[in-house]
């Protein structure tokens, strides 16, 4: 692990009257793998909005290295090298899968020291990567669902980023796509790049995630490994409900009374 | 190696060939020394310029406007002021007329393109009737009278003008379309948002875009100028002028190289036809032209050119129609 690369400091993000982010604040360390986890609605998507300087957060500040991310308009967020992907992926339907990741090669952080072609030659080195090689002349618009999710891969890692955001690249997958996927991103990340993760699916976020970090209502209820998130009173009452956790703490109560007992029975015995 | 897909904005090769040689032969209509042919390629060059500006804008960029008729008239004025100052030469004229119609881009162009969709074709629209009153109520225009234009070159000169006009315009749409600069305006047409997380700075490439667009209809009007003799704002800014070009390229193919000049040969042909064997009803006629073109071949004809594709987008439109 590596220094602090990213730093989101007490963001705040009110649209209206509601507050879908208050008081968020974490660490990413360079190298990292952070994975950001929560029930619907919890505003991780909008966190990476902010994150990515999509949107001005309200209240608080994302710092990158030393630079504030809400300083620097959206195109140039990336020359800074922060890339992302989309939920609802955007892809460039009336262009070929291989012209849509040029765009990125051109216009990206290096994309001033290189020519046209030159973009071309590194966009197909990146379809080689994500397994896009066999369409890259077809139009985007004729693409499958996982092969959407690559592309949107494959565009924001045509920016050279050091730090990439993830949203749910891998929702609508099916098991074994999301393995595949999983092996993509270890990829990326042993390349150097630090991820952060936005993910529904919990396997795919434990098995990758070095940090997890956990939002509910828009606000951090946990922070840990995998393991120690997991176990956490409060993400399981987000998750699965008060009611449930209580449920649990008193089967667990049982539990332990039942073995107390055991133990005593064992000693008369 | 994976299939390197330059080109792909540019559109059919082999229509962009057929349009070369067609402006190969339209270099020698003046030799027929008729000027009711002259008068009539000239237009079909003169529409096929606006049509490859306003193809820049609507088509690559997906800001459709309404008002691109506007650069053609500052043109015209250009040319016609220039004139009334003892300027004659149509050769300084373009180039003022493309200064002036760049200026005015980047001035607006800053504002209205952070309109999206019907209002920013409905602001350009507003701008373009405005320009055209401030013109039609300053004396210094020559009011609504209009103003002379003085000819000091043999008439021809004028239809080669406007060749070299049509020719420069779709030689720029070729180099754009082969740039950088037209995946940038391609992406904000795909997906404005997406472009911009892409490093595209979006603001810039539109106003940049409106700018050249402007200045191909610009060049066109200070050619019309001089060839027509006179300019009042009806003629400047008429409604004509406005359209066509948008329908042209709407015919031939939106957002490729070949299609306007393609779409300006095919339309002046049809209203042409029509209007010498139907003076009275031909505009019913060509209004169904339109529609058909709207309805069948959402794309233009040079989509037609694709061809797996274009079979079955076709007959997917004829369906969808129940025809």
């Amino acid at each position: 692990m590596g220094d602090v690369i990213m730093r989101i400091e007490n963001v705040g993000m009110r649209f209206g009257g509601l507050w879908a982010l208050s008081d968020v604040s974490f660490d990413v360390e360079e190298g990292s793998v952070v994975g950001l986890i929560g029930p619907n609605g919890s505003g991780k998507t909008t966190l990476m909005n902010v994150v990515s300087g999509v949107l001005r957060p309200s209240k608080g500040a994302v710092w990158y290295r030393d630079k504030k991310i809400a300083d620097v308009p959206t195109y140039d967020v990336c020359r800074l090298g922060i890339a992302r992907t989309f939920q609802v992926v955007k892809p460039f339907t009336n262009l070929t899968v291989l012209e849509n990741v040029a765009v990125g090669s051109m216009y990206g952080r290096d994309g001033a020291k290189r020519t046209t072609g030159a973009a071309f030659d590194a966009a197909g080195e990146l379809l080689e990567l994500v397994g896009l090689s066999r369409v890259a002349g077809q139009y985007a618009s004729g693409l499958t669902t996982p092969d959407r999710k690559r592309l949107e891969v494959a565009k924001a890692l045509a920016l050279n980023p050091d730090v990439l955001l993830l949203d749910e690249v891998m929702a609508g997958l099916n098991l074994a796509e999301v393995d595949e996927a999983l092996r993509l991103l270890r990829t990326i990340n042993d390349r150097g790049v630090t991820l952060i993760v936005v993910e529904h699916l919990m396997k795919a976020i434990m098995l990758i995630s070095t940090t997890v970090v956990v939002l509910a209502e828009g606000k951090k209820i946990a922070q840990g490994t995998a393991a120690e998130v997991t176990s956490s009173q409060a993400v399981i009452e987000a998750y699965l409900g008060s009611r449930f956790a209580e449920r649990q703490a008193r089967l667990a109560e049982i539990k332990r009374q039942a073995e107390i007992a055991q133990q005593i029975e064992r000693g008369i015995l | 190696m994976t299939k390197v897909g330059i080109g792909g904005i540019t559109g059919s090769k082999p229509a962009l060939y057929v349009v070369l040689f067609l402006m190969a032969v339209l270099l020698l209509v003046p030799q027929l020394h008729n000027g009711y042919l002259e008068n009539l390629f000239r237009g079909i060059l003169m529409f096929g310029a606006m049509s490859l500006g306003w193809n820049l804008i609507g088509g690559y960029t997906g800001y459709v406007s309404f008002g691109n008729v506007v650069f053609f008239g500052l043109g015209t004025y250009t040319a016609a002021i220039l004139s009334t100052h003892g300027i004659r030469n149509v050769l300084v004229a373009i180039p003022l007329a493309m200064i002036v119609a760049a200026l005015f881009a980047a001035i607006f162009g800053a504002p209205i393109l952070r309109l999206k969709g019907h209002y920013f074709g409905i602001a350009t629209l507003g701008l373009a009737l405005a320009t055209m009153e401030i013109i039609s109520n300053v004396d210094y225009f020559g009011g609504g009278t209009g103003l002379t234009v003085r000819q000091d070159a043999f008439f021809s000169l004028y239809y080669y003008a406007m060749w070299c006009v049509c020719f420069g315009s779709l030689l720029a749409t070729y180099a754009i379309a082969r740039s950088k600069l037209g995946y940038a305006l391609v992406a904000i047409r795909e997906n404005e948002d997406a472009a911009a997380v892409l490093g595209i700075n979006t603001t810039l490439y539109k106003v940049a875009a409106w700018a050249i667009s402007g200045t191909m209809a610009a060049a066109a009007g200070a050619v019309f100028a001089f060839a027509n003799g006179f300019i009042d704002p009806d003629t400047a800014f008429s409604t004509d002028n406005n359209i066509f070009p948008i329908v042209m390229a709407l015919l031939g193919g939106v957002g490729t190289v070949a299609g306007p000049v393609t779409g300006a040969i095919i339309l002046t042909a049809i209203n042409e036809t029509l209007w010498s064997h139907l003076p009275k009803v031909h505009t019913i006629f060509f209004g169904a032209v339109i529609v058909v073109v709207v309805l069948f071949l959402p794309r233009g004809l040079l989509y037609l050119f694709r061809a797996r594709q274009s079979a079955r987008v076709f007959l997917e439109s004829l369906r969808a129609y129940r025809v």
